[in-house]
């Protein structure tokens, strides 16, 4: 399993000098399988790069969390979208309110958008998510509520022995001190239990969280917290705060992985993900390209590897 | 994969009710008692972590409620057992029995927890506790 991170910004794109090194865009995930099939997680704006490079794509096929906007306003943008040819499929979460398609039309549609999802060229299937495990291709895919505002999932995507949680807007922790909760208690444990790469919420620092109590996102200790709880063979966190700059987001992984060493775990375990990261993801653990830094985004040690893109 | 985890609205629901200063209990669709914040260990004179979860027959055992004439009442009698079996709310005035000091008398009401997919996962009850002229 391949995972490239093409947008891990959250809330609203926060482009500018200093903010290249992890990116301004938002939330999208590409993944490829071993049978090289491939799924979207989000369609935030870095979706809109990813559609460039899927130009000849036949079919593709997007999980969305939720419909929050960083989650879905590079989907206008999609270059597939405005391909006859291609079918797309989009899941995501259902709602007793209005279909999925409806939700989504209201940010397609004017005066938003120029254009309406019905004149959208491509053919394109909207989908409740299913409350069971269910198959695309040969990769399993489980959808569960998770907290946050308003219907939001998390996905765990299996593809033979190899699995991947991805949680981008996420606070396990409202409520209650994770350190008070049984397993059973915490928000999103069977979808993150003993993956091998959990993508998950860490938009604030523990300093920031109790102004933004109830926003739906994770201060950097409960993202370590429930990462360890869970068994996360790796941590990549996600989501960063627009007001963070690479210079605050060095200092918050370092703090990361300091902090992960104090729980007992290896530091290199723990990243905080950058547009652009590439990250090859196997039961026994990832190995990381980036060839731009010449540096693994799990620790620094690792020899770097060919990439496409930086 | 075996399956750990509560539903997320129970999970909230929980969370909700250690945030609230009137006495409630989460109960699942079965009946078993999941959680009581600490307002209701006051009214019942013990704490959750004390108490533990109970299924629907211990906790009966254990707070044994009467009606208002003394009878006592088994899950099925308690019309709050609707908010569980039918998704309606539910309102009772009923008597039970804490651990400090005999029979409280109470007012119940239940609401129902439905989750996204339509199906009860389980219900709140919330309590008042009734003064001597009746008034809660």
């Amino acid at each position: 399993m391949k995972v490239k991170i093409w947008g891990a910004r959250g809330s609203v794109p926060a482009p500018g000098p200093t903010m290249n090194r992890y990116g301004g865009n938002t939330s999208c995930v590409q993944v490829t399988f071993r049978d090289e099939s491939q799924l979207i997680l989000d369609a935030g704006t870095g979706i809109r790069a990813l559609g460039l490079e899927l130009a000849g794509a036949p079919r593709v096929a997007i999980l969305l969390t939720h419909l929050h906007l960083d989650h879905i306003q590079g989907l206008m943008f999609f270059h597939p979208c405005f391909r006859p040819e291609c079918e797309i499929t989009i899941w995501g979460p259902s709602s007793p309110e209005a279909s999925l398609e409806d939700r989504i039309a209201r940010y397609i549609s004017a005066p938003l958008s120029p254009v309406e999802v019905r004149e959208l060229p491509c053919s394109v299937a909207f989908n409740d998510a299913p409350a069971s495990e269910w198959r695309i291709g040969d990769v399993t895919v489980r959808a569960e509520a998770v907290t946050h505002r308003g219907p939001t999932l998390g996905y765990r995507i299996t593809d033979g022995e190899t699995t991947l949680a991805y949680i981008p807007d996420h606070e396990p922790a409202l409520g209650s001190s994770l350190d008070d909760l049984a397993d059973e208690w915490i928000s999103g444990y069977d979808l993150a239990r003993d993956v091998d790469l959990l993508i998950h919420d860490c938009q604030y620092t523990d300093a920031e969280y109790p102004a933004h109590v109830g926003w739906g996102h994770s201060a950097l200790g409960d993202a370590l917290k429930f990462a360890d709880r869970v068994g996360a063979k790796r941590a990549l966190l996600f989501h960063h705060d627009p007001l963070h700059t690479d210079e605050k987001l060095d200092a918050m992984a370092a703090e990361a992985a300091e902090r992960w060493r104090a729980m007992g775990r290896d530091p290199e375990t723990i990243a905080l993900a950058r547009e652009g990261d590439e990250i090859e993801v196997n039961a026994p653990g990832p190995a990381v390209h980036r060839a731009r830094e010449g540096r693994s985004t799990f620790g620094t040690t690792a020899a770097p590897q060919v990439s496409t893109r930086g | 994969m075996e399956g750990a985890q509560r539903p997320l609205e129970l999970i909230l629901a929980r969370n909700f009710l250690t945030s609230v200063t009137t006495p409630a209990v989460l109960v699942d669709g079965e009946g078993t008692l999941l959680f009581y914040n600490e307002a209701a260990a006051a009214l019942l004179g013990r704490s959750f972590e004390e108490a533990g979860q109970m299924r629907a027959d211990e906790w009966i055992r254990a707070f044994a409620p009467v009606d208002e004439e003394g009878e006592p009442l088994e899950l099925d009698g308690i019309n709050l057992a609707g908010a569980l079996k039918s998704d309606r709310p539910a309102h009772s005035e009923i008597r039970i029995r804490t651990a400090s000091d005999g029979y409280r008398a109470l007012e119940a009401a239940a609401l129902p927890i439905v989750a996204a997919q339509g199906k009860a996962s389980g219900a709140i009850i919330m309590f008042w506790t009734r003064t001597d002229n009746g008034e809660t």
